[in-house]
């Protein structure tokens, strides 16, 4: 088939390789689906809903990973590197997508394809190699065990010396339910798991190169609006500013100066080893330089080295999540072994937050007397810096203990018998911000459809930076609504596109409409925009429903919903109920968080219910 | 007079650069100051430079006025992810 249908932003092609059988099969894309769902991270999941049944076994060859782009991903507009991967997640069971930059995704577009799916799976290991139109699975018996970057120069030497590559390192080949999928060397789409259904496919690396370039439907309106966010993110003190000169990791002494600071397991929520740890120390001690993604003027990735000492080594970041969770959260406040630890999470391709959290929570349990030394090998104590990073080697080799870390800490506390040690929603370990002080991310975490994530509704942006507008984190008033529409619904939106989270703090809905339509000739007005990122909400929330997921599992961790022990906001918790029941309501959903008929009529679903496998 | 304590972060330890990072500055500042005050007079940071203010690990307004004992943290604009 011609590669290029008549679609603008677009590149109108879907690539689908079994590799049970071998298949390699192109379709075109439906264009009627852009203007419902976009790209990214909307289109996935709705072809993820109508490829499978959401109730299989993750690890089953039945569920297809899907590499998707947005039709900004690849445009030159500021940002637009963005590629996601969705699949029915292997730690969770709900709905994944996770989520990178770097240059693999725009690659994927200038190949000609806007979806990859990788349906099967191979007896032996496997790369793929995508040339253009040319389209190989080749044999990677020599690379299976190596990490990423090794990967990548292997690849690159037998393919293409610019190929952009996206990997998974040993954690995904032995099935860690951490592992991420790593592109352009340190960059990891990281969360749910997806890197373990990777290596359940034997699929050691996709290679990509390409020699097209999207085609724009308006050039000259199109790039009027990209030198115009341009110049709004270049002018802006958070995404030019702030996240460029100290990186993310600034937030570490901020959210410890609100007592907001989950630290050892969330036991307490402020951190005494916080100014180690934190973005300034970074830039005094390990980081070397900035690195940009595909057209992004900001330039946040921090690359950085331990130049010396048992920690010593050399890759990116850590970011402020990483810094968190290999720190605080397991009482460590030695920078260079936090560092170290990230590194490591890289190599070995996992999840530095799930990772971090799992390692805690063994921690947790090892004090408790619950876990013995025998049982770990060695004393896996809270703040051991070097403990915890031998805890990440054996939790990415799955060697010992190891192989038990290496399916995360909720089927750690389960284990164990102490289920209240699992820091978490929906199977995912919550991020860096206490939901006992900020009540929006306490919704967020229980409500988003991939488990406690952040970067599902990061409502924080509200209530700290005052983006959009300031509210209080302990006002529990008009939370439901805000945690809905400016952040969840929104963020589904931003994720379609193809654009990066990060420039939000520079430009809003309307700036990123103002690029969509000149790209895509397509009526992507703000009004719409708002009304997408509800449908593709929702379509998630099926997927889960369709998987077994309820109301039930719209809980956090007892802990949280307990007094924070000590810090500036002691007795502070969790008050997720009085929220819940006003959330499913503005969400048109009933008492159950089911989506109404007429809800799903209003989001054009009405056939839903007979889509997703019954 | 009161004493307080004041931490400055990240871009705005360049006003006192002998500060380590997190330090705890004691300052003894006339009664009925307010964090404006403090920040513009007594400190002399413009306040154009300042994104987030909080006493007691509170974001707190300009107009508040300090207390024995306060603990007063100022930081540019800076957010993560």
């Amino acid at each position: 088939m011609s590669k290029r249908s008549e679609s603008y932003g677009y590149m109108g092609v879907i690539l689908r390789i079994n590799l049970s059988s071998g298949a390699i099969t192109r379709e075109p894309l439906d264009m009627t689906l852009a203007e419902k769902v976009i790209g990214g991270r909307g289109l996935a999941s709705y072809l993820l809903c109508h490829e499978i049944d959401p109730a299989i076994e993750p690890l089953s060859p039945d569920n297809p990973l899907i590499f998707a782009t947005g039709p900004l991903t690849g445009s030159g507009a500021p940002a637009t590197s963005r590629y996601v991967v969705v699949c029915k997640a292997p730690l969770t069971g709900t709905i994944a997508c996770s989520n990178s930059g770097g240059f693999f995704g725009p690659e994927l577009k200038f190949a000609g394809y806007d979806v990859l799916i990788i349906e099967g799976e191979s007896p032996d290991p496997v790369y793929i190699w995508i040339d253009d139109d040319k389209v190989e699975i080749r044999p990677a018996g020599s690379l299976w065990g190596q990490f990423p970057v090794a990967t990548e120069v292997e690849i690159k030497q037998a393919t293409h010396p610019s190929a952009k590559v996206a990997s998974i390192g040993p954690g995904g080949e032995k099935l860690s339910l951490l592992a991420g999928i790593v592109n352009d060397n340190y960059r990891l789409a990281a969360r749910s798991g997806v890197g373990a259904l990777m290596g359940k496919k034997k699929l050691k690396a996709i290679a990509v190169h390409g020699s097209e370039s999207v085609t724009l439907h308006d050039p000259e309106q199109f790039w009027k609006a990209t030198m115009d966010m341009h110049k709004k993110i270049t002018n802006d003190p958070i995404s030019f500013g702030s996240f460029r000169a100290y990186g993310t990791a600034s937030l570490v002494n901020l959210i410890n100066e609100m007592g907001a600071f989950p630290t050892r397991n969330f036991q307490s929520d402020t951190f005494e080893g916080a100014a180690d740890t934190s973005g300034e120390a970074l830039i005094q001690s390990v980081l070397k330089r900035n690195r940009a993604c595909f057209a992004c003027p900001i330039s946040c990735t921090r690359v950085s080295e331990v130049t010396a000492g048992p920690f010593k080594g050399r890759g990116e970041g850590p970011e402020y999540e990483s810094v968190w969770a290999l720190g605080a959260l397991c009482g460590v406040s030695d920078l260079a072994a936090v560092t170290k630890a990230n590194f490591l999470c890289s190599e070995y391709g996992i999840d530095t937050i799930s990772t971090g959290a799992t390692i805690a929570c063994a921690m947790e349990l090892f004090e408790s007397g619950v876990l013995s030394e025998q049982e770990i090998g060695f004393p896996l104590k809270f703040g051991d810096a070097a403990a915890m990073v031998r805890a990440v080697i054996m939790t990415g080799d799955r060697e010992g203990f190891g192989d038990i870390l290496a399916d995360g800490s909720y089927r750690l506390a389960q284990r164990y018998g102490h289920p209240e040690c699992f820091m978490g929603s929906k199977r995912l370990e919550m991020s860096a911000y206490s939901p006992r002080v900020f009540q929006g991310m306490a919704l967020q975490y229980a409500t988003s459809n991939r488990g406690a994530c952040h970067v599902r509704g990061n409502t924080v942006a509200a209530e700290l930076y005052g983006i959009p507008r300031y509210m209080p984190p302990e006002v529990m008033e008009q939370k439901e609504e805000m945690v809905r529409r400016p952040f969840q619904n929104s963020t589904a939106f931003v994720d379609s596109t193809g654009i990066c989270l990060f420039t939000k703090f520079a430009i809003t809905h309307r700036e990123i409409c103002a690029l969509l339509a000149p790209a895509t000739g397509i009526d992507f007005s703000f009004d719409r925009s708002i009304e997408q990122g509800d449908r593709i909400w929702n379509i998630e929330r099926m997927f889960n429903l369709k998987a077994g997921f309820t109301r039930a599992d719209d809980i956090l961790p007892e802990r949280v919903c307990e007094p924070s022990p000590d810090g500036p906001r002691a007795g502070s918790r969790a008050l997720l109920q009085k929220n819940l029941d006003t959330y499913y309501q503005l969400r048109g959903w009933d008492e159950m968080g089911r989506p109404t008929a007429i809800k799903l009529k209003e989001l054009g679903l009405e056939d839903w219910w007979g889509v997703c496998g019954s | 007079m009161v004493h307080i304590t004041v931490k400055l972060n990240v871009s705005l330890r360049k006003y006192r650069s002998s500060l380590k990072i997190n330090e705890e500055m004691p300052i003894l500042i006339p009664s009925d100051t307010t964090l404006a005050e403090l920040l513009e007079h007594i400190l002399q940071i413009p306040a154009e430079e300042v994104a987030i203010h909080m006493v007691n690990g509170i974001k707190s307004d300009m107009d508040r006025i300090l207390v024995e004992g306060d603990k007063v943290a100022f930081w540019p604009p800076v957010a993560g992810g």
